[in-house]
């Protein structure tokens, strides 16, 4: 009989033999880095993580047990040139969270899968590293923990690695609008109005032969409502900090089967009033995550 | 602005014909033979649109409209000379949407009706044989059935190299419930389906016509008077036409279309309140 525990003991055996596979790959298929498995125009990536701790931009999502992040994506370069319009990209994906604990399994629904988002995502690239995202998402509940968050976004990023080098900050910023909302339904802080969400951040990362490092620092406001206060009522300006520190080994360089890796990292938030209140209290959290990722 | 669900569905629309244009119109040099992934890892997606479904037979919905959009990543793990010519596995998602009374339009609100996630281990064996072992976990994200967990194998012959053209391709598939019931029944159940997939291709198109029976080895199709063993016999004729005329560097895409047609036993026309029905289904398949 399968229980669960099961599953997710086969799953992570599974994944943990291809990852065996993949590093046991004849010479022959790793021997050949400048032979590209997939020369054509779509980009698959994939990842499962396991972290202590799920935080939804500051929102804290359970409270007890573990998370679990399976996620997909498939890139299609539509388009690149050499005129101001440098690249036309879609992607599509899927993002999962799955709980153990209170939102989860041990939760009143008794499932496990706690989170399932769909986005579809149209990047355009431009001189000077510059790069404009636009992102539909449907962030969806299979177990019925909240109702569906239907939002767009918008994304505009620089990388200045070509400028700067190893001291490349590589800063980005969002907004997000949630649409199709009512009183209590479709918004990430369950309040009575759709949100505005503005995010800021930088990437600096360093690669060295055998692992790369990151470190990301972000911060998440509300530019309207989206940081209600169950409380108050209030619109909380600020949601939370964080900065992170992410550890990624590559896993045999790439082969036929792509480019694999092992990563990991510790985040601390600092929380805002709304987010405190929803973290129960507490004005901080430290996440600890892990995971194996794949690019083809 | 409010975005209705509708507006959201023709965005998607509008979105997938923008795909479909960018890679109908993609240049004669990327239309070339040269192979876009020669890679071990191999895409394959679709979406199709039907108004009805039924899973082994089993009625789920036949009002409004059906969507179902699926994706596998296929890996090529070994292939060799020997008794086993290949081995491989796969890992996908299928999913099941509805505007009926099984989705956006029932109890629950909400279109997402079904989703399964697989993982198969195939082997390649000599004289076009493949067997495979499928662990596949059958959930409704909209509460309308209880997660199902299944176990099942698989036998096919491709029996082109001996036949040719009266090719049949042959199949066998034997699925154990492990936990939960499609039946819904007092008892796991353990289903057999037997299965043959003629087919006739041309270079603009491929016609393929298969059947299928679906019986109960023991306790599949539970209902009123007991096991019901006749399950269903199925017969469809299915049209695929390429979008392209050879692998572009975004894979091969197809269009395709079909209709089946549906005899149902004992225990399935109870429940349909018919003992056949006609479905119709149309859809884009991309293979990477």
């Amino acid at each position: 009989m399968f229980s669960m525990s099961g599953v997710r003991k086969n799953a992570l055996a599974l994944a943990t033999t291809c990852t065996m596979i993949l590093a046991s790959t004849p010479a022959w298929a790793q021997d050949k880095p400048s032979t590209d498995p997939n020369p054509g125009a779509l980009t698959i990536t994939g990842s499962v993580d396991f972290l202590n701790q799920y935080m939804f931009r500051g929102i804290r999502q359970n409270s007890t047990g573990f998370a679990t992040w399976p996620a997909v994506d498939l890139g299609i370069a539509a388009y690149s040139g050499k005129g101001g319009l440098k690249s036309v990209g879609v992607n599509f994906g899927t993002w999962n969270s799955l709980h153990s604990g209170d939102t989860g399994a041990d939760g009143p629904s008794g499932k496990i899968w706690y989170e399932s988002d769909f986005y579809a995502s149209l990047g355009l690239g431009f001189g000077g590293g510059t790069s404009l995202t636009t992102t539909y998402t449907a962030y969806t509940s299979p177990n019925s923990s909240y109702t569906t968050v239907k939002e767009i976004m918008f994304k505009f990023a620089l990388d200045d690695s070509s400028r700067f080098g190893k001291a490349a900050v590589k800063p980005y910023l969002i907004v997000a609008q949630e649409f199709d909302t009512d009183v209590a339904r479709g918004q990430a802080d369950g309040g009575a109005e759709a949100g505005t969400y503005m995010e800021i951040g930088v990437a600096p990362g360093y690669s060295f032969s055998k692992a790369s490092l990151g470190f990301p620092v972000k911060v998440g406001l509300s530019l309207s409502n989206y940081y209600e206060n169950p409380e108050t009522g209030n619109d909380e300006k600020f949601g939370f900090f964080s900065i992170a520190g992410i550890v990624t080994v590559p896993i045999g360089g790439t082969t036929s089967f792509g480019a694999w890796n092992i990563h990991g990292g510790v985040e601390y938030q600092a929380l805002g009033d709304t987010t405190k209140f929803f973290n129960g209290g507490e004005s901080n959290q430290v996440i600890g995550s892990f995971g194996i990722g794949f690019s083809y | 602005m409010r975005w209705s669900g509708t507006a959201i569905r023709w965005i998607v629309a509008c979105l997938m014909m923008g795909l479909l244009a960018t890679i109908a119109a993609s240049p004669a040099r990327a239309q070339s033979s040269t192979d876009p992934n020669p890679g071990a890892v191999t895409l394959t997606a679709a979406i199709d649109f039907t108004n009805a479904y039924f899973f082994r037979g089993i009625p789920q919905d036949d009002t409004g409209v059906i969507m179902w959009p699926t994706g596998d990543l296929g890996f090529a793990l070994f292939s060799g000379k020997g008794a086993v010519r290949s081995i491989g596995i796969n890992v996908g998602m299928w999913n099941s949407l509805h505007t009926g009374s099984a989705g956006s339009d029932g109890p629950s609100g909400k279109l997402w009706y079904e989703s399964d996630f697989y993982t198969t281990v195939g082997f390649g064996l000599a004289k076009g044989t493949t067997a495979g072992v499928t662990y596949t976990a059958y959930t409704s994200p909209n509460g309308s059935f209880n997660t199902v967990k299944e176990i099942s194998f698989k036998v096919a012959v491709d029996d082109g190299g001996a036949l040719g053209k009266f090719a049949v391709k042959p199949y066998m598939l034997l699925a154990h419930e492990l936990d939960g019931q499609a039946d819904g029944g007092a008892h796991e159940g353990t289903y057999l389906e037997l299965g043959v997939g003629p087919g006739y291709s041309r270079s603009k198109f491929t016609v393929t016509v298969p059947i299928k029976v679906g019986l109960s080895l023991s306790d599949y199709y539970e209902g009123a008077t007991g096991d019901d063993t006749f399950g269903f016999l199925s017969v469809a004729g299915i049209a695929a036409v390429p979008i392209t005329r050879a692998a572009t560097r975004f894979g091969s895409w197809n269009i395709h279309g079909g209709v089946e047609f549906l005899m149902l036993g004992e225990r399935n026309e109870a429940v349909f309140g018919e003992s056949s029905h006609v479905i119709g289904s149309i859809g884009i398949g991309l293979s990477y």
